[in-house]
């Protein structure tokens, strides 16, 4: 399943506005962009009046640097100040379209401590080429410590960058593949081994959501979410009449003057 | 010395007291400046003293807080004529000089329809199908209404030479003249001219 154009409409920020997200960064959050952009996005100099003497634009400071906390996140707020100035980062650019590494993939790590392993992909930060392999490639680090307690280690993944540390599994031999985004006979852009010519489908997991792993597994709320049934019902009927004269019809108001007759000349 | 103005918009040819704001502000010139000069440091020339300054509107100085956002109506005893800031709410009451009465009749009643029957709810279900509908065109609402009477009749040949049906229902019988009074009746939707007020610009008189 690829992301359909719903998905796609939902991710628009709107007003001819570009959020700079990157699609596979923000899928999961599920939430609207324009949301995301006021979050991450902050404030530095609005008009305070609608005139000329001012000028007519809303400047907002750019995010410093992209890292593991989502910037429109309260975590990432934490660790940054407003206005800081953007960091200096220099990524290999990969276009939104020719992004080919989803999670719940498997890959096979190439360097670190772990290299020879494959894991599954767990996080994905599409500005900065990074990747998180599920219990791979891990930094322990001890938190809350005191004088009377010692601590409790965390494991957390450290990222891995895509075009170097990490190749993708053919499922056929289940060993590490170049991989290509080309056209199978349907005509749908598919990503095939090089080596095999082997398929590899995008995996259910890319389309999870905060709220779901899958659309049709979504458990509805019964006081707050309308019934997909009901929401597909078609109840309008056209009529010969505007949404005010249908609302007079049904509250019984009989109108019987009419407008007088007026002319162009 | 601080100046008051009160600007009162009026309306045309209205003769209705209208809302009076109050701007507070301070005078630069250095022949008024005798106010705010502190009397310590003569020597170092005409400087403006902003813990005199009394100001009323948002812009207001800690100290005069309390003066500007007071809990209730009770004016200050320093300024009795200046009118509480309130963000535009209108209070439920009168204040007096013996207290302060609520006034049941101020507190707006809200109407709200009554959704009992009603059974949509504020979300959506992620479960929905995606739904694609194209808009309502004149072809589309001409065919819901006229549509199957005119099937009707052709098929049991209820058409004469013209076309128009020989046992004419309410819509069929309308003539143009007819129609066009009932389209601009009240509830017309029809576009009547004029432009649309400028997003961009605060534009009160447009010439």
């Amino acid at each position: 399943m690829r992301l359909l154009p719903m998905h796609w409409a939902r991710r628009g920020a709107g007003d001819g506005l570009d959020s700079g997200f990157m699609t596979w960064s923000k899928v999961y959050a599920n939430l609207p962009e324009r949301y995301m952009m006021r979050k991450a996005y902050k404030l530095k100099y609005k008009p305070p009046v609608a005139h000329p003497a001012f000028k007519q634009a809303i400047e907002t400071s750019r995010i410093p640097e992209f890292t593991m906390d989502r910037p429109w996140s309260a975590a990432y707020w934490e660790q940054h100040e407003p206005h800081a100035p953007v960091q200096n980062n220099y990524v290999e650019p990969i276009l939104d379209e020719d992004w080919m590494w989803f999670k719940g993939d498997r890959v096979q790590i190439l360097v670190g401590p772990d290299k020879g392993k494959q894991g599954y992909i767990n996080y994905v930060v599409q500005e900065k080429n990074w990747v998180c392999v599920e219990g791979l490639n891990c930094k322990y680090e001890m938190m809350g410590e005191s004088r009377n307690f010692p601590g409790m280690m965390i494991m957390r993944e450290k990222p891995l960058v895509v075009t170097t540390d990490i190749q993708l599994v053919d499922p056929s031999d289940e060993t590490p593949a170049q991989v290509e985004w080309r056209f199978s006979e349907d005509g749908e852009r598919v990503r095939t081994s090089t080596r095999t010519g082997h398929i590899l489908p995008i995996p259910s997991a890319a389309f999870e959501t905060q709220d779901y792993k899958t659309p049709v597994g979504y458990r509805e709320n019964q006081r707050t979410d309308t019934p997909a049934s009901l929401v597909q019902e078609i109840t309008f009927e056209p009529k010969l009449c505007t949404f005010e004269m249908d609302i007079m019809e049904s509250e019984g108001i009989v109108e019987t003057r009419n407008p007088p007759r007026t002319y162009w000349y | 010395m601080s100046w008051l103005s009160g600007v009162v918009y009026l309306g045309v040819g209205s003769r209705v007291p209208c809302p009076v704001v109050f701007n507070r502000g301070i005078a630069t010139s250095s022949a008024l400046n005798q106010y705010y000069k502190k009397r310590s440091d003569e020597s170092r020339g005409d400087r403006l003293h902003f813990r005199r300054v009394v100001l009323f509107n948002k812009r207001v100085h800690r100290h005069q807080k309390k003066d500007v956002f007071r809990p209730f109506e009770k004016p200050s005893d320093d300024f009795p004529s200046v009118p509480v800031h309130k963000y535009g709410t209108r209070g439920t009451g009168i204040r007096h000089s013996y207290g302060w009465t609520s006034v049941p009749e101020k507190v707006p009643q809200l109407i709200v329809p009554d959704l009992s029957e009603c059974d949509l709810k504020p979300y959506v279900s992620y479960r929905t199908k995606e739904i694609y509908q194209d808009e309502l065109s004149a072809k589309d609402l001409f065919n819901a209404v006229y549509g199957k009477k005119i099937l009707k009749d052709y098929k049991e040949g209820k058409l004469d030479e013209h076309g128009n049906s020989l046992e004419p229902s309410e819509e069929e019988q309308l003539t143009p003249e007819e129609a066009r009074t009932r389209a601009r009746r009240t509830g017309s939707d029809i576009f009547l001219g004029g432009t649309p007020r400028s997003k961009k610009w605060n534009i009160r008189w447009e010439y």
